[in-house]
């Protein structure tokens, strides 16, 4: 057989075999173009929930890069006729994508300043009287931190202090493997938990108030989505910590907090410095956040932090620059874009309507079965499709359901938080599973019961308080 | 010759490094062994790596590292290495080479015929990569895990794949030669005596008839095959097999077998979706398996 012939044929066989997942969706999309409009849907509006379908398996199976999916978004908006090119372009760009490009630019200007040596110095003065009360601490700090700086920022953080005093266990034992796992769930479960607490805690409640504001008019601040998403924080936090003890028994013995604490001793004044201004530069972007969000947006306040950073020659442009997933920031323009495009053709509005149709043929029809329906979707979509990318696709939705009652759109959000089934669900998540002492059925078996939880918590929430709210 | 050992988990890890350094002495073949981490979603590749490098600063834990050290310390307790002060492990130094590859480089002086690496992604691609890249001539890995992964790594990779299953450190093995006329067989034939010479290994030559062949012709091809063994002063027995190729050779294969096979000249298209003798073999057989290219 001709070399040259089985050298063709043998790469594109390969690239079929990397890229498999890109030809099954543009066939699926080529059929579903060539199929006839479904009736009550116009043209523009089909063809958007096309290229939903095809973005949601893109995303999912990851063929192609994010940058890539990102620009054929866009590019299939236009060329199918679901909006026109300035309308495409003005909507790709708002205040929650700027929040995506500052919070992780500002993650990556806090991590870098090592403030896990300082933090881990406070949390070992608070709770360092019994090893179960440190890992406690572990978890309600992380939460707390994650709830205003995101998850990104708080597992970069947390995770070195964790690993630090589970350094040297012997995993071969129950009672040592078990202290690990305890240590690494504790701060993995206080990060996912407190992403939902606060807007700036996750870019998919930022999205969530961006459509609100855009589709329903309704305006959400900083403090009014805390006192709706706080209080679901404290009840999981004190759920999840008896849920790790019970599934990880261990008598702890084998954690050493006395090597832990030597290594942490030694501080310079330089860096003191450095750590005080690094604080006062988060509590004013923090404070910022809770009393200016009105005026300037959460987005513009985020990149104002990552600024500061930089002027005061806290990190290099270089180092962002390197440390920035411009391909995710792309990525959830570009969803947005077509979140906006499904809302604006009506698209979203047909997709309710089929959707309470298909609930009228259920024998017990109410808003607790739809309320129900919407968040066990929502948190299960994101779990496979990851938390922000699934509420700026189905968000407009979530909206539609019921435009004038913010517990639907909320709701939608706060489960899209609850990434305890897959490890791809969050960064925490993939970060906790990148250091090959958590499996992926391992997440899935403590995380399911965390999950079921969580709904239950959020339901009973979102029915007894937040009509007194 | 150039020899790349993929390597995952400790413990399952063990005999392929073994089997695979035996290999690389014997040969006195210059060796990499690679560890391909988790495949990290794209969504959270950069916070996993800011994560990663923060652990590594503060020299608490490296993903990848500590199975590169483990590997490190197996070749010094079985004497791949001399163990001197100068090379122990704990001053290493990571360097971070183009795609998605990272040289671990101690900062004693270590042998220059063996390259500890690191790579994250998809372990198809990125031991492709590395074959493509730095030339090997042999891939080694585990018999263990999704049987896809060797179909893809024998269809893919451009050198000779060795999957060891079921190897023991203790066991004395022989080689199991199936031959017949195609040009991968004398490649097969090539490597075989190589192996044999240099780890003094018997040899077993078996043929299959197949189609068209006489017994006649097929008794002319083992008789061919065990002159070539007889002008290397290698001991071989030869047999002639009934039935059909695949399980008529996969029956015969022992534990101590050591199967080595040439690659199907087959259409690649054919072998994606079809398969291929050399690659059902290597499946079902219960012993470590050589398809040459």
């Amino acid at each position: 057989m001709n070399e040259s012939y089985k050298v063709i044929s043998s790469s594109i066989l390969f690239w079929f075999s990397q890229k498999k997942w890109f030809v099954y969706s543009v066939l699926i999309s080529i059929f579903l173009l060539n199929l006839s409009t479904p009736v009550g849907l116009t043209i523009p509006a089909y063809h958007s929930l096309i290229i939903l379908l095809l973005v949601f398996m893109l995303v999912t199976f990851e063929p192609i890069p994010f940058p890539a999916i990102a620009l054929l978004t866009l590019v299939l908006q236009v060329v199918l006729g679901v909006a026109p090119p300035d309308v495409v372009a003005s909507s790709f760009m708002n205040d929650a994508v700027l929040f995506v490009m500052g919070s992780l630019m500002f993650a990556i200007a806090i991590v870098h300043q090592g403030l896990d040596i300082r933090l881990a110095k406070l949390i070992i003065k608070i709770f360092g009287k019994s090893k179960r009360m440190f890992l406690a601490g572990l978890m309600t700090i992380s939460a707390i931190l994650s709830s205003f700086l995101g998850e990104h920022t708080v597992i970069a953080i947390m995770l070195p202090i964790g690993l630090s005093v589970i350094k040297n266990i012997d995993t071969q034992q129950a009672d040592g493997k078990n202290a690990v796992l305890l240590t690494l769930f504790s701060i993995a479960y206080g990060t996912i938990i407190g992403s939902i607490g606060t807007p700036s805690g996750g870019a998919r409640n930022v999205i969530m108030i961006n459509y609100l504001q855009e589709f329903s008019n309704v305006s959400i601040d900083y403090w009014k989505w805390m006192k709706h998403a706080y209080p679901i924080l404290m009840i999981q936090l004190v759920v999840a910590y008896f849920v790790l003890q019970f599934t990880f028994p261990s008598s702890l013995n084998n954690i050493k907090m006395r090597g832990f604490k030597k290594n942490i001793g030694k501080t310079d004044v330089k860096k003191n410095i450095n750590h005080l201004f690094s604080c006062l530069i988060i509590i004013g972007i923090v404070s910022s956040w809770f009393a200016f969000n009105d005026i300037y947006g959460l987005g513009i306040i985020a990149l104002a932090g990552a600024l500061t950073f930089m002027i005061f020659g806290m990190i290099s442009w270089e180092e962002i620059n390197k440390n920035t997933n411009w391909g995710v920031i792309l990525l959830f323009a570009a969803t947005i874009s077509l979140g906006f495009q499904i809302n604006e053709t009506g698209a979203s509005s047909w997709l309710v309507l089929r959707f309470n149709e298909l609930l009228e043929t259920l024998p017990s029809n109410s808003m607790n079965v739809s309320w129900s329906i919407m968040a066990v979707l929502s948190g299960l979509t994101a779990n496979f499709f990851t938390s922000s990318a699934t509420v700026s696709l189905i968000g407009p939705m979530a909206i539609e359901l019921h435009p004038t009652d913010i517990s639907f759109a909320l709701s939608s959000a706060i489960a899209s938080g609850f990434s305890f089934l897959t490890v791809i669900s969050s960064p925490t998540a993939m970060i906790i599973y990148s250091t090959g002492l958590v499996s992926t059925k391992m997440f899935f078996r403590v995380g399911i019961l965390m999950f079921i939880i969580s709904i239950i918590i959020l339901y009973l929430m979102s029915q007894f308080y937040w009509v007194t709210l | 010759m150039k020899i790349l050992i993929a390597i995952g988990g400790r413990e399952f890890s063990k005999p392929t490094l073994d089997l695979g350094m035996k290999i690389a002495n014997s040969f006195k073949s210059s060796t990499t062994i690679a560890y391909v981490g988790k495949k990290i979603s794209q969504f959270s590749e950069k916070d996993v790596s800011v994560v990663h490098q923060n652990l590594d600063d503060r020299e608490l834990y490296r993903p990848g590292i500590r199975t590169l050290e483990w590997a490190y310390d197996f070749l010094i307790s079985k004497k791949y290495i001399e163990e001197k002060d100068s090379n122990k492990f704990d001053d290493y130094l990571l360097v971070d080479e183009e795609n998605s590859r990272m040289k671990v480089l101690l900062k004693g002086q270590q042998s220059d015929k063996i390259d500890l690496i690191m790579r994250t992604g998809e372990i198809i691609e990125q031991l492709k990569d590395e074959v493509e890249t730095n030339k090997h001539d042999i891939t080694i890995i585990g018999g263990g895990g999704n049987k896809g992964i060797h179909q893809k790594l024998v269809q893919f990779i451009d050198s000779s794949v060795f999957v060891v299953k079921n190897y023991s450190v203790n066991k004395k093995y022989k080689i199991l030669l199936p031959v017949n006329d195609s040009k991968g067989s004398d490649m097969a034939i090539e490597t075989a005596i190589n192996f044999a010479k240099s780890y003094k290994l018997n040899v077993e030559i078996v043929s299959v008839p197949e189609g068209k062949k006489s017994i006649e012709e097929v008794e002319k091809i083992l008789k061919k095959t065990k002159e070539q063994f007889s002008k290397n002063r290698i001991k071989t027995t030869t047999k002639l097999i009934d039935g059909p190729a695949v399980n008529s050779i996969v029956n015969y294969a022992k534990d101590d077998s050591i199967v080595i096979l040439g690659v199907s000249p087959k259409n690649p298209i054919m072998k994606y979706f079809f398969g291929s003798k050399p690659l059902s073999i290597a499946q079902k057989c219960n012993c470590p398996v050589l398809i040459t290219k």
